[in-house]
This record gives structure tokens, sequence and C-alpha cells, in this order.
């Protein structure tokens, strides 16, 4: 029986690790190159199957990633196609049996949101200079405080909703299953929700890391 | 069960890892793919534009050619016609001058012919009454004898055709 919040870890070089989050990583990022690595090694003018669904992905990212960040933005679409599809497939792998999803962990979560807020924060004061900095005290110097709550809420609240939905999205299934052998219809459609839930939530990580993005890296009208 | 532990620098470094080789391995060539396709597609249109207005140039440059052939070959005809008639003409004049001319020829022969003729026949006229008289002077003055011998000078005259005269 699967134990709900015990975590195996491992030791290593004084450091503890959650194996089962570190594997599940892994096979994530097995499966997300692997698509990838299918779909586009024999690239076409004419794109057919797999070819077009991962094309049309990238696309549809990359426009969403120049719009919100204009055409600066360019070099941090790899980094945006590269966030949706972790998370969906991640989010998707703790729908199959014996398997669990790695943002189930709020190491994965937070870890993720963590590195978004650095590099809006790094880029922020690389492309706009003292410029970015003066704009957390703005209107008056006093505002530094709500900003910086902001900017701590941030990565916290980034992390804790995809962690949240996904872990709650798991633990659902195991409890429907417990309850009782014969619920299957509940079980199939809670599992049809969480496949919704785990692309819905993908999605939001994607575009609020981009709407963070946007905030330093986008020129301002001024 | 939300214990915060050295995973989450793991993660942090399995993303970059994960950024790095999608970025390689997918984003590049299909941006890549995307950029060369999008250069071609600009390309066949501009092409195709192209050629639509060269082939209408070319149209266009044809039927002035054969609005400018039909004008000319309608001069040529009108040209040839022209001067068909004028040499028609021309011919019939000529034809005309020369049958005035061969009639004229001819009536100058025919009345130069009949003069001979009348010539001809007043010597032999008179030769025929030499020798109509001769024969009376010969012969005994008689009037019956005169007659016979008059009547048979004009049957003789009637029989023999003295001359060959056309009148």
């Amino acid at each position: 029986m699967h134990e709900i919040g015990v975590r195996e870890t491992v030791q290593f070089a004084g450091l503890t690790f959650n194996w089962e989050t570190l594997v599940m990583t892994w096979i994530s990022m097995a499966i997300v190159l692997l698509i990838a690595i299918l779909a586009t090694r024999n690239l076409k003018m004419v794109p057919t199957g797999a070819q077009n669904i991962v094309e049309g992905l990238i696309v549809w990212l990359r426009e969403q990633t120049l719009t919100s960040l204009g055409p600066k933005g360019e070099f941090l679409c790899p980094l945006i196609v590269t966030l949706f599809l972790f998370l969906i497939v991640a989010n998707w792998l703790g729908l199959v049996p014996t398997m669990a999803s790695p943002t189930n962990d709020l190491n994965t979560t937070l870890g993720l949101a963590l590195f978004i807020i650095v590099m809006v924060h790094t880029l922020g004061v690389y492309m706009k200079g003292m410029h970015y900095i003066k704009h957390f005290f703005q209107p008056f110097p006093i505002f530094v405080i709500i900003n910086v709550i902001e900017e701590i809420a941030k990565p916290i609240t980034l992390a804790f909703r995809l962690f949240g939905n996904i872990l709650a999205g798991e633990i659902l299934i195991i409890i429907l299953l417990m309850l009782a052998k014969w619920a299957i219809l509940p079980s199939v459609a809670w599992l049809a929700f969480s496949l919704f839930i785990g692309g819905v939530q993908a999605f939001i990580f994607t575009s609020l890391s981009l709407a963070y993005l946007a905030n330093a890296v986008k020129d301002s009208e001024e | 069960m939300i214990d915060i532990n050295a995973t989450l620098i793991a993660q942090m470094l399995n993303f970059l890892v994960l950024v790095v080789l999608l970025r390689i391995f997918a984003y590049k060539p299909i941006v890549k793919m995307l950029k060369e396709r999008e250069e071609r597609i600009a390309g066949s249109i501009k092409k195709a534009d192209d050629d639509a207005a060269a082939a209408e140039a070319t149209l266009k440059q044809y039927q002035e050619q054969l609005a400018g052939a039909r004008v000319k070959a309608q001069e040529i005809i009108d040209k040839a016609e022209k001067r068909t008639r004028e040499d028609h003409e021309a011919s019939m004049q000529t034809t005309k001058a020369e049958i005035d001319q061969m009639k004229h020829a001819a009536q100058l022969e025919i009345q130069r012919e009949r003069a001979l003729a009348v010539e001809k026949l007043k010597g032999q006229v008179a030769a025929l009454s030499i020798a109509a008289a001769e024969k009376i002077v010969s012969k005994n003055i008689d009037a019956a004898e005169n007659e016979a011998l008059i009547k048979e000078f004009i049957d003789q005259l009637d029989k023999d055709k003295i001359g060959d005269l056309p009148c």
C-alpha cells in the first residue's frame, strides 16, 4: 500500500535526496526528450504525424513567449518550451499506475519556481540595470515592503499551486481506490479530471512564469 | 510531506539539463526548419506573383503584336487589291487602245482595198465596154441581133464573173 507523504530518501555526499522524485523526474525528462527527438529526427518541410504535434506545440509556446516578452525574449523560448513540456509530462506521469508525478514533491515545484524567480531578477538587473531596482521603490520608497512581499509570494504561490493540485489529485486517486473496489466510475472520472488538471496546471505555471519574466525583459513604454 | 532537502537543488539542475538538451535536439532544428519553410513559402508566393505578372506582360505583348499584324495584313491586302485593280484597268485600257487601233487599221485597209477594187472595176468596165462595142460594131447592125448580143454579153458577164471584186 502506498504510504501518502512518506518519502524514501537516499544520502549522497552528506545530502538527502528524495529518491522516488529524482527517478520520476529522470523518467519524465527521458520521455520529453524521446518524444522531441523522435518527432524532430526527420524534419520535413511538409510536416506529417508526430512532427505536426511537437511542431505545433513549439510554435504555440514560441508565439506565447514572443507576445509576452517581445523580440528580446527570443532566447527564453527554449526555457518556456521545456517548462511546459516537462510539466505536462510530469503531471501526467502520476496517472500511470505504479508511477508518481515528480511535481507531487514540493522540492520539484519550488525548485522550478525559484529557478524562474532567480532568472527574473537576474535578467531584470542585467537588461534594465538600475531602472529595474528603482521600480521596487515606486511610487514611494515605503512601497518596497509590499513589493518585496509580492516578490517572495510569487515563487511560493507558483510552487504550492502546482504541488497542491498534483498531490491532491494523486491522493484522491489512491483514496478512491481504497474506498471501494466497485467505485470504478468515480475513479475513471477522477483520472480524466486529473488529466485535465495536469494540462491546465502546466499551462498556468508556464503562463505565470512568462508574466513574471515579461516584467523583467519586456521594454516598458515609458 | 513538505520537507525540503537537497532534492530542490537537484531538480533545478535536472531542469537546466533538460532545457539545454531540448534546445539542442528539438528547439533549434524546429525553429531552423520553420525559418526555412517561411522563406520558401515567401519565395514561392513571390515567384508566383512574378510569374503571373510576366505572363500578363507577355500576353499583352502578344495581343499588341497580333493587332499590329492584323493591321499590316489588311494593309497588304488593300495594297494588293489596289494594284490588281490598277493593273486590270491598265491592261483594259491597253487592250481597248489596241482594239481601236486594229479597228482603225482594218477600216483603212478596207477603204484602201475598196478604192483599189473600184479602180480595177473601172478599168475592166472600160475594157468590157470596148469589147462589147467592138462586138456590136463588127456584127450587122440589127436591132434584134443587137439585143441578143447584149443579152449574151451580160449572160457571159454573169457566168464568167470577170474579176474577183468583193463588192
